[in-house]
């Protein structure tokens, strides 16, 4: 019965059914293939930052919107507090405590939590029908349709928006997708409705990403474009100026962006395209009213009198001091190598890192090529519209091979390119194809399109792109599985017999400490791990993952670095009551506080009150860092060395070793037998992965303890 | 005649041997501080082998402060940034020689590996570059090494930290990079004038394919890690000290070797080539006979050299399942 009504359906509407059952498919596809932690692990928050977004999220839905937005937190950054309405970009919680709000209005009571969790993956269903109405406007739908499917699965994305990594990236690549798709639309009926409309989805995206920048760039690159190609027109000009004005009002209603849009250089190239559209189109209006000779006059006039005032405002400025644009700095701005090769610290940052061909391979495999074809089939069919995806391939491109991170800003307009490329080579070998070709010999005779083999070649085409398709799938499914899936908050590893042992102490020590501490306690850790403490332990801590004060950090840093007497020192000027650390000596996690240490000492020592604390103390005069006994004195018997070989001295951890063996740094430590004098050992999760000390008080006669 | 020199030799000798021991400490700083002068005056950072720098840096009695740069210049020596810091340290010092503040109070020296590596060995020194001031009275402290991790190499900061340990102030001066301005002018009067010459036929300006292969070509050079290689700078290919073999692909995903990227860069162009050959068989105004070459060469081109990418991925990422045609 069913299938009698489907042959029944018009061409025409079968044609839609499809459509939007594939687009379905994709969707169900790129909601599912994130889930691979939660089905692994639970539902959990991953890693730092999104903790935070947790935290505020949970605030917003409880207190409103008002009190969110005046929110002055007290229990971060002790004793200073921090301002959190005016610092953050409320976007991603306002959306979260949206959906929250309308499915409880509705009844269906899910938990704030698990809505946190799973926004990721539902953006990204609806950034894969975005970019199928995108892709469609740039092309057509069948082209689009591949691109949808790319989207859903391409790594390059996932690794941003899987399950549980709450962070602004997951609504971001939606907002500027449908920014995008607003504009194209908008510049094709040039109707100031779209343009409006547009300028609301840019505002969706101010909200949520500071990445906008790129796209308040892009817009006006484009208009740039097509005025210098004399694609211009009365559409663009509508668009362009009703999406600047609104765009910009709208976005400085953020409180974290403010004024910025008409103050910073890197908004005056949206400022600068606004004035030059409004030139434009006065001399076109001249140039229609004029006749040709009295407008040539006109043009030479105004052309010597304006180069005459810019040569000589830049003459002036430079030689005034005002401007210098011949010095290196001018130059620095052009080469991005520049600021890595002079500031190390800049170089050791993992996400600042450049982007080699195997990521590039690893996060988008065959769209590496698909692209270029992509663009390829744009440049041979060129439109005002056409133009911008490729402006946007092309900037993005150098912007994600600078900085691996941009990767994800990449990866929609690589979907986009390669799906229209793909759409392509298909849509040209399918015809070919003998049972669709016996229609056409009905109707007229055999076509000039012919070759020998005709039928073969298409064949191979297609099976080769069906090949191509599936492997990709493949391999997106297989890193999203490897690579981009682990919560890091719940570690795990695999045991001598092959089966999964799960290290679930963080959530263990961060339960402990909200169960059995006094409400007020005050928690010192090294800043990693701040918002993860305020967030599930709810305690008060000195410093956090928003690190916007140095010397604060610095000084956390001297407590770990110095000796006990000298930690007490800053522990009771900071009012500490806990101390926290993270040691990996046990299981072999590698990124304890040990390994984190050096940083320690270096920001510890970069102030004036921590100027005693020099890295050389803490090496072996080889210049080695080492926790065993030829290790540096000064290291041994420093507050954090205590703190995490703590009773470890006692313990065997591996077969055919002594006591005390670091499987991290694979070396017996160095100082087993010492106790403690101003701490007292609180709580050691069951893999002594996180070692909680309660700082003692003064004795009865009020002197410290050492 | 013999005997003559030989007595010459002896008299000569002993009067060195007599001038040297009255000699006060104040003469011996003296010509120490007036040799100093000289050389500094002929190049402003002097070149120290190991007995100059025993005698002039390392024994007393000394009323001037030197700093003194350890590097490794010899291109054998494989030090990358070297140079590049030799360049500032040299800006430093002559900003120090032409400004009021020079006097004989402060010199600045380097140390290079080859010539003196017991220097290096004495200092506990096991990387280049490195600064040190060896300040004219009292021992010398932890913070009279420069740290370069931290501050990086930039002439100002250097400057910054000697005016910290020397209480000379110096405004570094650099002198004027004309040749990126040149070259730009150059590269505008080009672009000018070719615009001039050309002006009542501009089609060249908005011809797509033009465009097209340039914006096809950068898309090739960035995803193949061009970036990556004009950043880091690494070698063109891996030689093994050991077996002396000759890698031309870097063993890790981390890195990567400048033969690989072009290697990369030329399969992703072939691939490219291949679909746009696919695509040009449906071009109408080609001939019959040429498009069946086109369609078979075009396809196997991208079969092909596909499945080479995924076998060169395979070589830096050894658990990756896939493969395709080629192990």
């Amino acid at each position: 019965m069913g299938r009698m009504a489907f042959l029944k359906m018009s061409a025409d509407k079968q044609d839609t059914l499809l459509k939007m059952l594939v687009l379905a498919v994709c969707c169900i596809l790129s909601f599912s293939v994130r889930l691979f932690s939660v089905l692994r692990f639970e539902s959990v928050i991953h890693e730092f930052d999104p903790y935070f977004n947790y935290r505020t999220t949970r605030y917003l839905a409880e207190k409103g919107f008002y009190d969110f937005h005046n929110w002055f937190d007290d229990t971060a950054w002790y004793p200073l507090g921090r301002i959190i309405g005016g610092t953050i970009y409320p976007g991603l919680m306002v959306t979260a405590a949206a959906f929250y709000n309308v499915l409880h209005y509705f009844n269906i009571t899910i938990d704030i939590r698990n809505m946190c969790v799973f926004l990721a993956p539902m953006f990204s269903s609806f950034t894969t029908i975005v970019t199928y109405h995108l892709t469609k406007q740039l092309s057509n739908s069948g082209a689009g349709l591949v691109a949808a499917a790319f989207m859903s699965v391409v790594p390059g994305y996932i690794s941003r928006s899987v399950a549980g990594s709450y962070d602004n990236e997951g609504i971001a690549i939606f907002c500027m997708l449908f920014t995008y798709t607003l504009w194209i639309k908008s510049v094709k009926t040039g109707s100031v409705f779209w343009a409006v409309l547009c300028s609301v989805a840019y505002f969706y995206m101010v909200s949520s990403w500071g990445g906008y920048v790129f796209l308040i760039n892009l817009i006006p690159i484009h208009v740039l474009a097509c005025i210098v190609t004399g694609r211009y027109s009365h559409k663009i000009y509508v668009a362009y100026t009703t999406v600047y004005s609104v765009g910009t009002i709208l976005s400085m209603q953020i409180s974290f962006v403010g004024f910025q849009p008409v103050q910073t250089s890197e908004h005056m190239g949206a400022l600068g395209v606004f004035g030059l559209c409004q030139i434009v189109s006065f001399i076109n209006f001249l140039c229609a009213r004029l006749s040709s000779a009295h407008f040539a006059i006109l043009w030479q006039t105004m052309l010597y009198i304006v180069g005459t005032i810019f040569i000589g405002a830049v003459g002036f400025l430079t030689l005034s001091g005002k401007i210098a644009p011949w010095t290196g700095r001018f130059y620095s701005l052009l080469d991005p190598s520049y600021a890595k090769n002079n500031i190390p610290i800049i170089a050791s940052v993992s996400e600042h890192q450049p982007t080699t061909w195997s990521s590039f391979y690893f996060d988008l495999q065959m769209l590496v090529f698909m692209f270029p074809v992509g663009l390829y089939v744009c440049f041979k069919n060129l439109k005002d519209y056409n133009l911008f995806i490729i402006l946007y391939g092309v900037t993005s491109m150098y912007f994600a091979a600078v900085m691996v991170r941009l990767m994800l800003v990449l990866a929609p307009v690589m979907c986009i390119l390669a799906g229209i490329g793909v759409n392509h080579v298909l849509t040209t070998y399918m015809k070919n194809l003998d049972s669709v070709a016996q229609k056409d010999k009905k109707g007229r005779t055999k076509s000039d399109n012919s070759y020998p083999m005709r039928n073969e070649v298409a064949t191979g085409v297609v099976v080769m792109m069906t090949i191509f398709l599936s492997l990709f799938a493949s391999h997106s499914v297989w890193v999203t599985s490897e690579a981009y899936s682990s919560p890091s908050i719940v570690l795990s590893a695999r045991g001598g017999d092959g089966g999964r042992i799960i290290f679930d102490d963080f959530r263990e020590a961060y339960y402990w400490l909200r169960h059995n501490t006094p409400e007020n306690s005050k928690v010192m850790s090294w800043w990693d791990y701040g918002y993860q403490i305020t967030a599930m332990a709810n305690r008060t801590i000195l410093v956090d993952n928003n690190t916007w004060n140095n010397t604060h950090i610095s000084r956390v840093g001297q407590a770990m670095a110095s000796t006990e007497d000298k930690a007490y020192e800053i522990m009771r000027e900071l009012d500490v009551d806990y101390v926290l650390v993270i040691f990996g000596g046990l299981t072999g996690y590698s990124s304890d506080d040990i390994n984190k240490f050096l940083w320690m000492v270096r920001i510890g020592g970069s102030t004036d009150r921590g100027a005693h604390i020099k890295e050389s103390d803490y090496y072996t005069p080889s210049g080695e860092f080492r926790v065993d006994s030829e290790g540096s004195q000064v290291l041994q018997n420093c507050m954090m060395y205590k703190m995490c070989y703590y009773r470890f001295g006692q313990v065997y951890t591996e077969q055919n070793k002594p006591t005390g063996y670091d499987r991290v740094r694979n070396a017996e430590i160095g100082n087993k037998d010492f106790e403690l004098d101003v701490l007292d050992e609180a709580y050691t999760t069951e893999h002594w992965i996180v070692r909680i000390y309660k700082v003692k008080d003064l004795d009865n006669r009020g002197n410290p303890r050492t | 005649m013999n005997a003559i020199k030989g007595s010459l030799i002896l008299f000569i000798i002993g009067l060195f041997c007599h001038t040297a021991s009255p000699k006060t400490k104040q003469e011996v700083l003296q010509e120490k501080v007036h040799q100093l002068m000289e050389w500094s005056n002929r190049r402003t950072v002097i070149q120290m082998g190991g007995s100059k720098f025993a005698n002039y840096v390392k024994s007393k009695p000394r009323n001037y402060s030197v700093i003194v740069m350890f590097t490794a210049l010899n291109p054998k020596r494989g030090c990358s940034v070297c140079q590049e810091a030799s360049d500032e340290f040299t800006i430093l010092a002559n900003s120090y020689r032409f400004s009021p503040a020079y006097s004989n109070s402060l010199f600045f020296g380097v140390v290079d590996f080859d010539d003196g590596q017991d220097i290096f060995r004495t200092l506990g020194l096991n990387s280049a570059p490195a600064f040190i001031h060896f300040p004219a009275k009292g021992k010398r402290k932890a913070v009279d090494t420069y740290d370069i991790q931290r501050y990086g190499f930039h002439a100002d900061n250097i400057a910054k930290w000697m005016a910290e340990r020397t209480e000379i102030v110096v405004r570094i001066f650099r002198p004027p990079n004309y040749m990126g301005t040149v070259v730009l002018v150059l590269l505008f009067s080009l672009a000018g004038g070719l615009l001039y010459v050309r002006r009542n036929s501009l089609d060249f300006f908005y011809n797509k394919t033009f465009w097209g292969v340039l914006s096809i070509f950068i898309v090739l050079g960035m995803t193949s890690g061009q970036m990556w290689n004009h950043i880091r700078g690494p070698p063109y290919y891996h030689r093994n000290p050991q077996n002396g073999a000759i890698h031309y692909i870097h063993g890790s995903s981390q890195g990567q070797l400048v033969a690989e990227t072009h290697l990369v860069m030329l399969i992703n162009a072939a691939i490219v080539v291949g679909f746009a050959l696919l695509s040009e068989v449906h071009n109408p105004e080609m001939e019959v006979s040429k498009r069946k070459v086109f369609a078979i060469g075009g396809l196997v081109m991208v079969v092909f050299f596909f499945s080479l990418l995924i076998s060169v991925f395979r070589r830096k990422y050894q658990s990756y399942p896939y493969s395709l045609l080629i192990r």
